[in-house]
């Protein structure tokens, strides 16, 4: 499915669901408290950029916001949005996002603007005490918002949702990095746009339906080395992780910001050289970063366990821990053989433009090849980007 | 025709330069005894300084870098490292100048035991010092100051003061140092008597004429960023108070003949100050800026906790950590408080903090105080990304709504 496609069925489901009654609330960074938003019976949907409308923040931004905020802008300003009840935008994060939340609510006073600011630092408890109050804060306001009270009862049933939704896609990545031929990652792609779209109940039944056809094929040591795999993906810790890895076609590994598995799908499905086998691992933050976090723990206090399942997930390059995120990759790209690294650049995004040199560094110390693509919403440079990986895969087969 | 400049100089700047020179100085011997921290320009300094760490600020480094004109190539130097030119002209100066200092010829920095951040003034100054980090080794310490909304919240206020408490953690460890209540006390006295000076400089641009235009408060600035709580800083504001203020009782302005008083938000282009003094011959001054104004507030307390309590009032509430209601409030408030007749917005491409908002922040200022505004585009430090004739084109346009 090319990512106009993705963007058009994401909008169906949308209405649908709005014509069903539900309220959508969209949400801009990756790592919302989606149980908490659910159980004010709201319906958290990612809020996409869209590749065909351009240019029409001029009057309210400058070219140098980034390239997501720009195009969220010009979805806005030409009426064509989703429908949402409410936009959650995160503080704290990036000074973009920052920034344009308060001239989003200057310009389109009309609507329900939230915000949720996030801690930047690794500090352990203090970071998750900030994030639950924070997250508490936010759940009084949907209250006020919506006239729709936290539900104990809903959250248990949300948390246990994403739970599932999540296990199973951590399946699906892990059975992607370990046995390629067994799940395209157009269809990785796809699912996960599914749980962006909207976790939903039927999204998760798909999902375990797809799961069932995949499991099927593996042997019994498979399905250990996959379940052995998720956990340290899960941990983040792969130094007890061992397995022979098939590598004898090429594996490549995608890693970067706000970009979709969706978008990379497509951009990879006609360059000449990509097999159905050679992208094997994306980590970005609307892919692998949203799937691989920790479950929210339902015994505790709802909004700290939240807090604590948001900080738990593979941190941000808006966040401290950039040693931690590089030893990480050096881990990923030796134990599970990948052979070449493509790091995207959103356009004007300055933790994804900062990290960008780190990581190249990181894979070319453990001798993996790297290529930067610099990217914007609309792929306004299709043509070069894709020849660029091609040039890249080339240089890889010849290697 | 005379040959009489259209501004007058300060004589206080000779004091600045001495200032300047005994900073650098000192950060070199600091580097060398192990006892350099380099520090954002919003950091909480009173402490690194009561615990003897010397601070020293890449923001100045590449203030200067962008003074001397080296900034396309200071900035191309981390460019050759793969960083986009996007990104910070300050950030990238700094890694620049870190990887190739022996090819700057002004404003490269000794090398740190330790980068100190705060990210009050952007969130760049983490990713900045991260690059940093990886080039020399020496560890980053954030003090993280989420943006505020309106009040600051208790648990915002509890999350910083736990930050404050990681912070003499961290400079104990790294640089084998305590906190003395005693001496946290003199410095923060210090720091708060200088800011107090400044602010009356500040204030003093009331006055019409205005004794300072936005060029002597952009250099007289150094102090208040770089030495805050020694002594030296505080004897440079009473000096320079002391010439604005014979300034004001003569009635001599910072221009020869002042016509239109104007607000300038933002940064500064450090390459071409001379847009200031070009102005200055058409009767353009600048009574007062959005940047110098941020430093100010004062430390106060009377043991260690209530000095740290001091610290989280005063660095969670920075210009640049407020949501745009504050940052239009303050606007229309140094307008009115300066009687200013307009304002020209610089649109920084390097500071997404500082610029991004200014589209509808102008309307906004227009239609709270009812005076026009303008908005240029530039970068502070690479020349490269300002162009001279359209700004010129913009300014143009707003002065001739004042004839």
């Amino acid at each position: 499915m090319s990512f106009p496609e993705v963007i058009e069925q994401s909008n169906q489901v949308l209405q649908a669901l709005v014509d069903a009654g539900e309220r959508v609330i969209g949400y801009v960074y990756p790592h919302p408290p989606h149980e908490i938003l659910i159980a004010h019976g709201l319906k958290p949907s990612l809020v996409r950029t869209n590749p065909s409308v351009v240019g029409a923040y001029e009057a309210s931004l400058q070219t140098f916001s980034c390239s997501l905020t720009r195009n969220l802008f010009s979805q806005r300003v030409s009426s064509s949005f989703p429908l949402l009840a409410g936009i959650v935008f995160s503080g704290n994060t990036c000074d973009a996002l920052q920034n344009v939340g308060d001239i989003w609510r200057k310009r389109f006073p009309e609507d329900r603007v939230l915000r949720l600011t996030y801690p930047v630092g690794d500090f352990g408890e203090a970071s998750v005490d900030f994030l639950s109050m924070e997250i508490e804060a936010l759940s009084n306001e949907l209250t006020g918002l919506y006239g729709v009270a936290f539900s104990e009862s809903n959250f248990r049933t949300a948390a246990l949702l994403l739970h599932e939704i999540r296990d199973v896609l951590q399946l699906f990545y892990t059975v992607r990095l370990l046995y390629p031929s067994l799940i395209s990652y157009n269809t990785l792609s796809n699912l996960v746009g599914e749980f962006l779209t909207a976790p939903t109940q039927e999204a998760s039944e798909r999902m375990k339906g797809k799961w069932e056809e995949v499991v099927e094929k593996l042997d019994t040591n498979q399905k250990n080395t996959v379940e052995q795999l998720r956990e340290s993906l899960l941990n983040q810790d792969l130094s007890d992780f061992e397995a022979e890895i098939d590598s004898a076609n090429h594996r490549i590994a995608v890693i970067g910001g706000m970009v979709e598995p969706s978008t990379l799908a497509g951009l990879m499905e006609n360059i000449p050289g990509i097999t159905h086998t050679t992208l094997v691992l994306d980590m970005l933050s609307f892919g692998f970063k949203t799937v691989f976090t920790p479950p929210v723990s339902i015994e505790g206090d709802p909004f700290r366990e939240s807090a604590r399942s948001i900080l738990g997930a593979h941190s941000e390059p808006t966040q401290e821990g950039l040693p931690k995120r590089t030893a990480f990759l050096k881990d990923v790209l030796t134990k599970l053989s990948i052979h070449g690294l493509i790091v995207c650049e959103q356009s004007f995004c300055d933790p994804d433009e900062f990290e960008a040199p780190s990581l190249e560094k990181a894979a070319e110390e453990v001798g993996v090849a790297t290529v930067k693509l610099p990217l914007d919403s609309e792929l306004s440079d299709r043509a070069r980007i894709e020849g660029r990986i091609q040039t890249f895969l080339e240089t890889i087969n010849a290697s | 025709m005379s040959d009489e400049k259209p501004y007058r100089k300060l004589e206080t700047q000779a004091l600045l330069q001495q200032i300047a020179f005994r900073h650098g100085m000192e950060a070199m011997a600091a580097s060398e005894e192990g006892n350099l921290a380099w520090v954002s320009s919003g950091f909480p300094v009173e402490i690194p300084v009561a615990m003897n760490v010397f601070p020293t600020y890449p923001e100045q480094s590449g203030a200067i870098i962008g003074a001397t004109k080296i900034g396309p190539e200071v900035c191309g130097f981390a460019e050759d490292l793969g960083y986009s030119q996007e990104l910070c002209s300050y950030a990238r100066a700094s890694i620049g100048s870190t990887d190739r200092p022996d090819d700057v010829a002004m404003g490269a920095l000794p090398k740190p035991q330790a980068f100190l951040g705060c990210n009050n003034i952007c969130g760049t100054i983490l990713k900045w010092y991260d690059a940093n980090s990886e080039q020399t080794g020496a560890p980053v310490f954030l003090l993280d100051t989420p943006p505020l909304e309106a009040e600051q919240k208790p648990h915002h206020r509890a999350y910083v003061k736990q930050g404050l408490e990681r912070l003499i953690e961290f400079l104990g460890k790294t640089f084998n140092t305590t906190l003395e209540e005693d001496k946290f006390r003199e410095v923060a006295d210090l720091s708060s008597r200088a800011i107090k000076l400044w602010t009356q400089s500040l204030k003093a641009c009331q006055n019409k004429p205005s004794p300072l235009n936005c060029a002597d408060r952009f250099l007289t600035m150094a102090p208040v960023v770089s030495s805050r709580g020694m002594e030296h800083c505080t004897e440079f504001y009473e000096v320079l108070l002391a010439e604005v203020e014979d300034r004001v009782k003569q009635s001599i302005g910072a221009i020869r003949e002042e016509k239109i008083r104007l607000l300038w938000d933002n940064i500064p282009p450090w390459f071409i100050l001379r847009f200031f003094n070009q102005l200055a011959a058409r009767g353009v001054v600048f009574p007062a800026d959005t940047y110098t104004h941020a430093w100010s507030g004062a430390v106060e307390g009377t043991d260690t906790d209530s000095l740290l309590d001091g610290v989280v009032d005063i660095y969670s509430n920075v210009y640049l950590n407020k949501n745009l209601d504050a940052k239009v409030d303050k606007m229309c408030q140094l307008i009115k408080d300066f009687d200013l007749d307009g304002f020209v917005m610089f649109s920084v491409r390097s500071c997404k903090r500082y610029s991004l908002g200014q589209l509808v922040s102008k309307e906004i200022v227009t239609e709270k105080t009812g005076v026009p505004g303008v908005v240029i585009e530039g970068d502070m430090v690479d020349s490269r990304l300002f162009n001279e004739a359209q700004i010129q084109t913009r300014v143009d346009a707003l002065l001739e709504m004042f004839v």
